[in-house]
């Protein structure tokens, strides 16, 4: 079955592309080699070329999302989204959608904390058309009643399907709310239900024509066409629109914490227990380098089924069924870590958490070898050649990376930054974000997530190992 | 898969569509549309052959016919599975954690997978790489070790699943649906396995069941990408010439769909009804396949714009999704819809559903209706080739379904010749609103059902 329609980006992870091992006295090579103008507006163009095939990705990313939402209005930059879709005084409600179809296309869009974004992917001589419509959607959106009042059952239905039908979607969106504590990305991009129940056109009307413009936008156009190509397109039908008053960005803190929070639910319908934790660390525009050190951390630890967590946890000590462990750093504010841990059979959460502290507190203490280190930057720069198979994979990429505050050439270079990074710093960025015995005012978040507390479901034992009570 | 990386729940991946392959083009009639070769080997294997040199990448694709979990024993189910799981899990002098260090230090992607009718493969490599990912691929076929460890751990993984995906309600809804429809045949039984089943795998079941399904006349093999005619000729017997040259395909019967007309409830405390519905459908190579497969994007496939979607979701707010599909396997073929609404509204939805699927029968699709499907599903075409593995998939698919090499070439004008008349026609004559089976999982108001006993059918 298809993927559902307007997709809720709650995190898209980067596809890292990477260099062929080139020279290293050669000028590095460029991932993407992308073109990029600006419009007089203040738009932002960025064009990448892949001539195998006659069809286009047009990408439109605004640079406003949950994060920018008022209190107490959760939910409404996604419920805009959908209601981009519901017509303008020249495009009846649907037409946009209906009309891309006719011509061959798909289209969608997702929202997430830090940005929207729109897509096609089409014909390279629709290209036009779809240009055309995109420019109506950005300053004339105007949902006729029943067209808002329907959509926003279906926001309704989203959030039911994605969350609360599944105690597994429901407790992480709680398990990030606590270790988001005042800070907008602790609120659900879907919204809390009685927020997004309550929205009304006026007030996210006013959402919209506040971030909605060409000056807070970025065009990301992967495919069979070059800027030159482009650009007389994107002056005639982006070019004319006037530039809005930007209300800049307000972001609040997470304030220093000193206790450790953990969070655990019992509930009838899990039969298999799950280890959850989520850590704050620095994005990639906090901190490049340390964000890079992250990310060559999480290809050591867990790159593949040979690497540091699957080897030590799942097939040396058999305490988990299966580990992840995922940075996310492509974010304007705060980047966090997530591990996760389905325990083996009779193994209790708690011997399976402190068997992941005591790999985290190796690592800390040994950091990681040259071999680990030069083996996962290979893997990370051979996939450079993997990104480039795609017709959409780099505008995802590309506009992704804009969106958040970095720029065209941390994507380009994003191989040779990687090679620059140390021993030293992926062991320093392990010290200061992961070290489970220093919190530093910085706390993380575990949770548990068990079945019902009943005599027959102690299969989770207080003590490991404590055989199943009959 | 070997080693399942549980994925957070926040972290999704965007799938997107792309598109791109070598040289094809809609609008070039006299150039096909995928330039399909057929590339035999010294020792007699062939495989079809899209060469395209843009990157340095070579993805080959492949599936033993016959070999999938319909083939498992009712004591063993998920054996294929297993299988899938466990062939790149060491071979030869490798053990596992040594054969997935050369997969992972030569940036080599290999996966096995199990479907009903099939067991399939898919190998993606740098050119640079790719002698290195072919013998890995041999040693997988031929020299598996399914050592101990290795088993005990893809079986826990795979217990772990089954018990994971026990809080998923559209899973459950698959389960109930798909044990209703086939009633006795294979099809019926849990191709993931069941606890008891998992637990009762052993290695001679996973080597006899290498030994006896994966041998040269069931193997199909598609490949894209970084490599000439004359070097995959000698790769293929280099991989695949050991195999055993034949084996005894098992002869199954045809499955029916049963439990028409009824529908069945499985009670759950969520705030949404999940729903399934399923019918009979019609063998992909009918005349009126094409028909079929217009209808079926204009009632329910393409979600915006389609029926279903426009008067459920879009009109009323019902849903977030609304989907159909018609399938084919090797033996059964049908017609399903799936959705998910608010309790209080699950009845209204099952009768806009069926009264869609009348309008279909009842009257003839506009011919605006009409022509944008048809440019739609000819002109989205591309977008499906857009990455070598894709291209490769498809290749695969075309040996798999025994179409022609040209089938894309032709596609479009078949998909351009169906009339509203067509479809009427052939909504009249597959399906069946009132005769279908139909499943819930939830808490639905209004709706008639028969209730379901709580213990899942070949799960624990």
């Amino acid at each position: 079955m298809k993927t559902l329609c307007r997709l809720l980006a709650v995190v898209a992870l980067l596809i890292l592309p990477p260099l062929p091992v080139a020279a290293q006295n050669a000028a590095p090579e460029k991932v993407y080699n992308a073109e990029r103008f600006t419009l007089k507006n203040g738009m932002e163009v960025v064009v990448i070329p892949n001539h195998r095939a006659p069809v286009v990705t047009h990408m439109l990313w605004y640079k406003v999302g949950a994060a920018d939402e008022p209190r107490g209005l959760s939910g409404m930059a996604h419920y805009l989204e959908h209601l981009l879709f519901k017509g303008t005084p020249t495009l009846p409600p649907g037409e946009y959608s209906r009309r891309i179809r006719a011509l061959g296309g798909d289209d969608n869009a997702f929202t997430a904390n830090d940005y929207t974004a729109f897509f096609e992917s089409i014909a390279v001589e629709h290209l036009e058309t779809v240009m055309k419509m995109q420019a109506d959607r950005m300053m004339n959106t105007s949902p006729p009643p029943a067209d808002f009042t329907a959509e926003q059952k279906v926001v309704l239905e989203e959030r039911r399907q994605r969350t609360e039908n599944d105690p597994k979607g429901f407790f992480a969106e709680q398990l990030k709310a606590l270790l988001f504590i005042n800070h907008p990305y602790g609120i659900p991009v879907i919204g809390w239900e009685h927020e997004v129940a309550a929205l009304a056109w006026p007030e996210i009307e006013s959402f919209y024509k506040r971030h909605y413009g060409p000056n807070n936008a970025i065009l990301v156009v992967s495919g069979d066409i070059t800027a030159a190509q482009l650009k007389p397109l994107a002056e005639r039908y982006y070019g004319p629109l006037k530039p809005i008053a930007l209300p800049g960005r307000v972001w609040t803190k997470v304030p220093p914490m000193i206790a450790l929070p953990q969070l655990t639910l019992h509930h009838p319908d899990i039969r298999q227990p799950l280890f959850m934790r989520i850590y704050r660390a620095p994005s990639l525009p906090q901190s490049r380098a340390e964000g890079r050190a992250l990310s060559l951390l999480t290809e050591i630890l867990n790159g593949s089924a040979a690497t540091r967590l699957y080897k030590s946890i799942v097939v040396e000590k058999k305490l988990a069924t299966s580990v992840g462990f995922d940075y996310d750093g492509i974010k304007i504010s705060d980047g966090a870590i997530w591990i996760s841990a389905s325990p083996a059979d009779g193994v209790s959460l708690e011997t399976l958490e402190a068997a992941i502290d005591e790999e985290l507190r190796k690592l800390i203490r040994d950091g990681v070898t040259d071999q680990e280190l030069a083996e996962a930057k290979i893997r990370m720069q051979d996939s450079a050649a993997f990104a480039r198979d795609s017709l959409s994979g780099p505008a995802m990429t590309v506009g992704q990376v804009l969106a958040v505050g970095l720029t065209l050439d941390d994507a380009e270079y994003w191989p040779r930054d990687i090679e620059s990074v140390t021993r030293d710093q992926v062991q320093a960025a392990a010290k200061t974000y992961l070290d489970p015995d220093d919190i530093g005012q910085r706390p993380y978040i575990s949770g548990y997530l068990l079945p019902e507390k009943t005599a027959a479901a102690s299969a989770e034992p207080a003590i490991a190992n404590t055989p199943e009570q009959p | 898969m070997t080693s399942p990386i549980l994925t957070l729940p926040f972290i999704a991946l965007l799938l997107l569509p792309s598109a791109a392959s070598a040289g094809e083009t809609l609008t070039a009639p006299a150039k096909p549309f995928l330039a399909i070769e057929e590339v035999k080997s010294p020792g007699g294997l062939t495989a079809w052959l899209v060469e395209d040199h843009t990157l340095p990448i070579v993805s080959l694709t492949f599936l033993f016919n016959d070999a999938g979990s319909a083939r498992d024993p009712r004591d063993r189910q998920g054996l294929a599975r297993m299988v899938s799981n466990t062939l790149d899990e060491g071979a030869g002098d490798l053990d596992s954690q040594a054969f997935q260090k050369a997969l992972s230090d030569h940036s080599i992607s290999l996966s096995f997978s199990a479907s009903r009718d099939d067991l399939a493969g898919s190998l993606k490599t740098l050119t640079r790489h790719q002698d290195k990912a072919f013998d890995l691929l041999r040693l997988a076929l031929t020299q598996p070790r399914f050592d101990a460890e290795a088993i005990e751990r893809m079986r826990a993984a795979n217990i772990s699943r089954i018990r994971s995906s026990m809080t998923e309600p559209e899973w459950i809804a698959a389960r109930l649906l798909n044990d209703l429809s086939y009633g006795d045949h294979p099809y019926a039984l849990n191709s993931g396995g069941t606890i008891t089943s998992l637990n009762a795998i052993t290695r001679d079941d996973l080597a006899g069941f290498v030994k006896n399904n994966l041998s040269r006349d069931r193997l199909l093999i598609g490949v894209t990408g970084d490599i000439t005619p004359g070097k995959l000729a000698i790769t293929l017997d280099q991989v695949f010439s050991t195999l055993p040259a034949a084996s005894t395909a098992q002869t199954l019967t045809d499955a029916g769909i049963g439990h028409l007309g009824q529908t069945y409830l499985y009670k759950k405390d969520i705030p949404q009804s999940i729903i399934q519905m399923v019918q009979p459908g019609l063998d992909f190579k009918d005349p009126d396949y094409y028909a079929a497969y217009v209808m079926n994007h204009i009632l329910g496939a393409s979600g915006f714009g389609s029926r279903l979607t426009e008067e459920i979701r879009e009109k009323r707010g019902l849903t977030y999704g609304i989907y159909s599909s018609i399938f084919d396997m090797d033996h059964a073929h049908g017609f399903t819809i799936g959705l998910s609404t608010e309790n209080k509204n699950a009845a209204e939805a099952l009768r806009l559903i069926r009264a869609e699927i009348r309008k279909m029968q009842d009257h003839p699709v506009s011919a605006q209706e009409l022509a944008d499907a048809q440019s739609y599903i000819v002109g989205a075409l591309p977008l499906s080739f857009s990455s070598t593995a894709a291209i490769s998939a498809n290749v695969l698919g075309l040996r798999q379904d025994n179409w022609p090499m040209d089938y894309y070439d032709h596609f479009p004008s078949r998909i351009r010749a169906v009339t509203a008349a067509d479809i009427q026609r052939v909504a009249k004559r597959i399906l069946t609103p009132d005769n279908m089976l139909t499943v819930i999982v939830g808490q639905p108001e209004g709706v008639d059902a028969e209730t379901l006993p709580p213990a899942l059918p070949n799960v624990e």
